[in-house]
């Protein structure tokens, strides 16, 4: 199957270093979202989007918000999220894991980290 | 009798009246010292609140200043990670035309073995000119020039790792600013206190803090490479991943 990631975070410069991740990793379909309210919209308007990645400190609707949103719907209640955030105390990632993220990275990352989080999801989904 | 009761009680009070005015000589200095001080203090009072209304004034420009690193930074950081967009193209480029140098030197081995045994008599030429196109040396060249390109891919890989800082630090000058901006806000308390003049908005600040509240930042956000929190985060998913979602709940509910 092919993988078309929703790329998600207000940092235009994160946005990017995520892109080139996945493009240095061999993935070259991605769409990209500002915060969590733009990324509900694409989701709902693009039906190919299957993996997302998203941060989590956002305006509007904040990452965390966006994987509730998501997880709330019968629609999306198995799309892959990877959660890709600067917030690494224990509370933070039980949070993440109780709103049911399938896994999380904390930045910064490497594209090596990227690869190992996405093939871990994909295997166990 | 009853003129000296009398007496004896004008006495009384006139003695009360005395102790009054000892009293009052003993304490007119303090009072005097009091008046001195409101005298000293009221200017002092008038300085302190001129300097706490200066530097509320400049608070605004600090919280500015700070918003204008962070686009700076962001500007910055995109132009690097295009120079390191084109590198990434340009080695591309360089490892497929290594590729076809690769392949075109196995090419002309191929062809330089079918010609030599094709002519058996050519002997002592046919090691002449293999040694003459330095096949070998130049494959071996080659393939130093792909280790070379390899490391190139894994410096820019590095700078873009590196480049993360800049999402990091920008989360803790966001944190800087919501901090700048609640002493603007009690700043403004106190001016309006001291001062009656409502020099600030403070409908406005209140609207600035409530932008703040809005989780667009992490305060302990830290550029830490030692990836102990990802090693943390591991063991959370992995262990998580054994636990079924109900006994998450739960343990969020305790």
């Amino acid at each position: 199957m092919a993988l078309k990631f929703l790329v998600v975070d207000d940092s235009v410069t994160m946005r990017r270093i995520v892109a080139n991740s996945l493009k240095a990793i061999g993935y070259e379909s991605f769409v990209e979202a500002g915060d969590g309210r733009e990324a509900l919209s694409k989701l709902s308007a693009d039906d190919s989007i299957n993996f997302v990645i998203t941060d989590w400190n956002m305006p509007e609707v904040s990452g965390l918000e966006l994987v509730k949103s998501i997880r709330s719907t019968d629609k999306f209640a198995k799309l892959p999220i990877l959660m890709v955030t600067t917030r690494g105390l224990k509370e933070d990632i039980m949070e993440a894991l109780q709103a049911r993220v399938n896994n999380y990275i904390v930045k910064p990352f490497t594209p090596q980290i990227l690869r190992e989080k996405i093939d871990q999801i994909l295997a166990s989904s | 009798m009853d003129n000296n009761t009398n007496m004896d009680q004008v006495f009384e009070k006139l003695g009360e009246l005395k102790s009054f005015f000892i009293f009052g000589q003993k304490i007119v200095p303090v009072i005097q010292s009091i008046i001195d001080f409101m005298r000293d203090v009221v200017p002092l009072m008038e300085y302190v609140n001129n300097s706490i209304q200066d530097s509320a004034n400049k608070i605004p420009k600090a919280a500015s200043q700070i918003h204008s690193v962070t686009n700076a930074t962001e500007m910055a950081t995109s132009e690097i990670l295009d120079i390191v967009d084109s590198m990434s193209m340009d080695l591309s480029k360089i490892k497929n035309e290594l590729a076809d140098l690769k392949n075109g030197f196995f090419n002309q081995r191929v062809t330089l073995e079918n010609f030599g045994n094709q002519n058996p008599n050519l002997n002592g030429q046919f090691a002449a000119l293999q040694s003459g196109l330095c096949i070998d040396d130049l494959e071996t060249k080659v393939v130093a020039m792909e280790e070379i390109v390899k490391k190139i891919e894994g410096d820019s890989n590095n700078i873009t790792l590196s480049l993360q800082v800049q999402d990091i630090t920008s989360q803790q000058l966001a944190s800087v600013n919501h901090l700048i901006q609640s002493v603007q806000k009690r700043l403004a308390k106190l001016i309006n206190d001291l001062s009656r003049k409502g020099p600030l908005d403070l409908n406005e600040l209140e609207s600035e803090d409530e932008d703040n509240k809005s989780s667009t930042f992490n305060p302990d956000a830290r550029y830490d490479k030692s990836f102990e929190k990802q090693q943390l985060a591991n063991e959370l998913f992995d262990s998580g991943q054994k636990t079924s979602q109900d006994e998450i709940d739960k343990l969020f509910s305790k």
